[in-house]
């Protein structure tokens, strides 16, 4: 091993994965199924970034003279029970229901992520961190949702909360059972011997060589986060209206669901859109990045 | 084998105080105080206070919450704000249709789950197997609400097969007909996993040395999938099953509101919904237990399925 390898803990083609590692995005693209939910994704994330430019109508202007006209040439995706345009809608529901998955993931990684890292570190704190993800385990998603509702009252903030709970100890998990393998690794108690400090240990040694990991298992959670989100809205936990969320509307829409089925179905069509293309896209990763995740 | 058991009942305890813990949160930090709330808007403040003391809510927190625990396990979970029924009858009501429609679900999801997955594996790579997987992939993804919404639209309504809303009853006395659709709704999201692990499970057995073994005794293929190959097979299965718990009860809360389903879920949502503290936090103990429990229930099953576990 190259002193510079060591010294920035980062070893290239190390077995747990580096996006380092030459021709990923190659490999990507070699795989049709994962080429095209990757397109389709950045379209959806690029429609929902501009979403104020590209949707056709005001997403809150309600007109009653047009209230549930199926999908037409006006309007692609038809209009709800108040004449507002679905499709402007979606596209501003999309963004709501990404912002809400994305937000959860990344919180919910970072701290997950820290404490999976510091337990495999000291290993004095790792029975206390594991105890308590074993009791944050034992909330289901959909529970805290609830539970966080009941308390602040429902809106978007109880799903955030609920979406970074339910993240984290299954983050911590992966993180440490990835931190674990790279502390048996010879260049970290090299690093120790030739005396790097802690934090440098486990920024440049530990974390970097673990991230790929934890990167893979986010992208293969990051459509159930959506999927528990959308739930939490359809339970009207989330979002309240007006506001534009996917899984409110398609809750919004039960109700006229035998007279205008659009109204329900175009949101549900949406979020499974999402989800599938995250899951396809999470499970492209894994199989490149790190295929002993599979399972 | 015992020693285990008692080990994993050990280990469940903390979450078990932890859930405790939460829910006597919910009762601590709701921004209205439940005294003003019952006595009602235009209530003296000696009445308020007298409600206090009588709830208790004038002593400290670690008092406060011994007590709950003491009253938890009298079974008493307080008063229904909005029925002024008790909360644990209210729940006593609510759980078994939540179980039945649980159980429901995975009488359909795994069996089709199982049957798919190891279809799959047996046709490694033919269209089958493709199509198999697509499907599995497609229903991992799919939110329940949706799958809810298209068997309430078309065999609901529009072909009226089946009832949609309600329970009639249960399932000894008529009430079949009712369950089929939120079972299936809930189940159908289950069975992409299942399926999924199944095929991986299968043909990683289908690998192995005891399986070549029966082939070579001229056992029938069919006696070699199903008895050496699928109960090998089983163990991840069953462990994922017990994973899945979490998304079979948040599925459960859905399916029950959609379907007007009078359990657990659909007490907890209306409650939230009310702002009916003491049910909701009854309600979400309930099914975090019931979490709990499922979960060591699979442990167990896993000791007694692999052998293996047993005698580490």
């Amino acid at each position: 091993m190259s002193v510079d390898a060591l010294d920035s803990g980062f070893v290239k083609g190390q077995e747990t994965g580096s996006f380092a590692r030459a021709g990923v995005l190659r490999r990507l693209a070699r795989d049709r199924v994962a080429a095209v939910a990757a397109l389709a994704l950045t379209g959806i994330v690029l429609a929902a970034a501009f979403a104020p430019w590209i949707a056709p109508y005001d997403p809150y202007f309600t007109d009653l003279t047009k209230v549930m006209q199926p999908p037409g040439a006006a309007h692609w995706f038809g209009t709800d029970n108040t004449g507002r345009d679905i499709l402007s809608r979606v596209i501003f529901g999309t963004r709501n229901t990404l912002m809400l998955g994305l937000v959860g993931v990344i919180v919910g990684g970072l701290i997950g992520g820290v404490l999976g890292i510091l337990a495999a570190y000291y290993r004095r704190l790792d029975g206390w961190i594991m105890r308590l993800v074993d009791v944050m385990l034992a909330f289901p998603a959909i529970l805290i949702g609830l539970a966080v509702a009941a308390i602040f009252g429902a809106g978007l903030a109880a799903v955030v909360i609920a979406l970074v709970v339910a993240t984290v100890p299954d983050v911590a998990r992966v993180a440490r059972g990835a931190a674990m393998g790279v502390m048996g690794q010879e260049f970290m108690e090299a690093g120790r011997a030739v005396g790097v400090s802690d934090s440098a240990l486990i920024w440049r040694y530990l974390t970097l060589n673990c991230i790929s990991t934890i990167f893979v298992f986010l992208t293969l959670r990051f459509g159930q986060i959506i999927l528990i989100g959308s739930a939490l809205g359809f339970l009207g936990m989330g979002a309240q209206p007006p506001t534009a969320e996917l899984g409110m509307m398609a809750a919004q829409g039960r109700d006229f669901l035998f007279m205008a089925p659009h109204i329900a179905t175009i949101p549900s069509c949406a979020i499974f859109v999402i989800v599938l293309a995250a899951n396809l896209l999470g499970d492209a990763f894994r199989d490149v990045l790190d295929p002993r995740l599979q399972t | 084998m015992g020693q285990q058991i008692v080990h994993r009942l050990l280990i469940s305890f903390p979450a078990l105080l932890g859930v405790l813990f939460l829910c006597f949160c919910l009762l601590q930090v709701v921004p209205a105080d439940p005294a003003m709330i019952i006595a009602g808007p235009d209530a003296k403040a000696e009445t308020i206070a007298a409600i206090r003391q009588e709830l208790g809510l004038d002593r400290s927190i670690p008092v406060q919450f011994f007590e709950y625990i003491l009253r938890v396990l009298r079974g008493d979970l307080g008063r229904s704000i909005i029925s002024n029924r008790m909360v644990s009858e209210e729940l006593a009501m609510t759980i078994g249709p939540t179980v039945e429609l649980m159980l429901g679900a995975m009488l359909i999801a795994v069996p089709s789950g199982l049957a798919l997955g190891t279809l799959a594996a047996v046709n490694r790579g033919r269209l089958s197997d493709r199509v198999i997987m697509a499907c599995s992939v497609a229903g991992v993804s799919m939110p329940v609400f949706f799958i809810g919404l298209i068997l309430i639209q078309y065999v609901g309504f529009k072909w009226a097969l089946l009832p949609f809303t309600g329970r009639t009853g249960p399932v000894w006395d008529g009430g079949l007909p009712s369950l089929i659709l939120p079972a299936l709704t809930l189940g159908a999201v289950l069975i992409g996993p299942i399926a999924r692990l199944t095929r991986t499970a299968v043909l990683e057995v289908l690998g192995a040395d005891f399986v070549r073994t029966a082939r070579a005794k001229g056992l029938r293929e069919t006696v070699v999938i199903v008895h050496h190959a699928l109960r090998n097979a089983m163990i991840p299965v069953v462990t994922l099953i017990g994973l899945q718990a979490a998304f079979l009860l948040g599925g459960a809360v859905v399916t029950e509101t959609m379907f007007s389903w009078p359990g657990v879920g659909r007490l907890a949502v209306g409650a939230i919904v009310s702002s009916d503290f003491p049910t909701a936090q009854g309600a979400i103990m309930i099914l975090a237990i019931a979490f709990l429990s499922i979960n060591l229930l699979v442990d167990v099953l896993y000791v007694y399925l692999d052998p293996r576990v047993r005698r580490r």
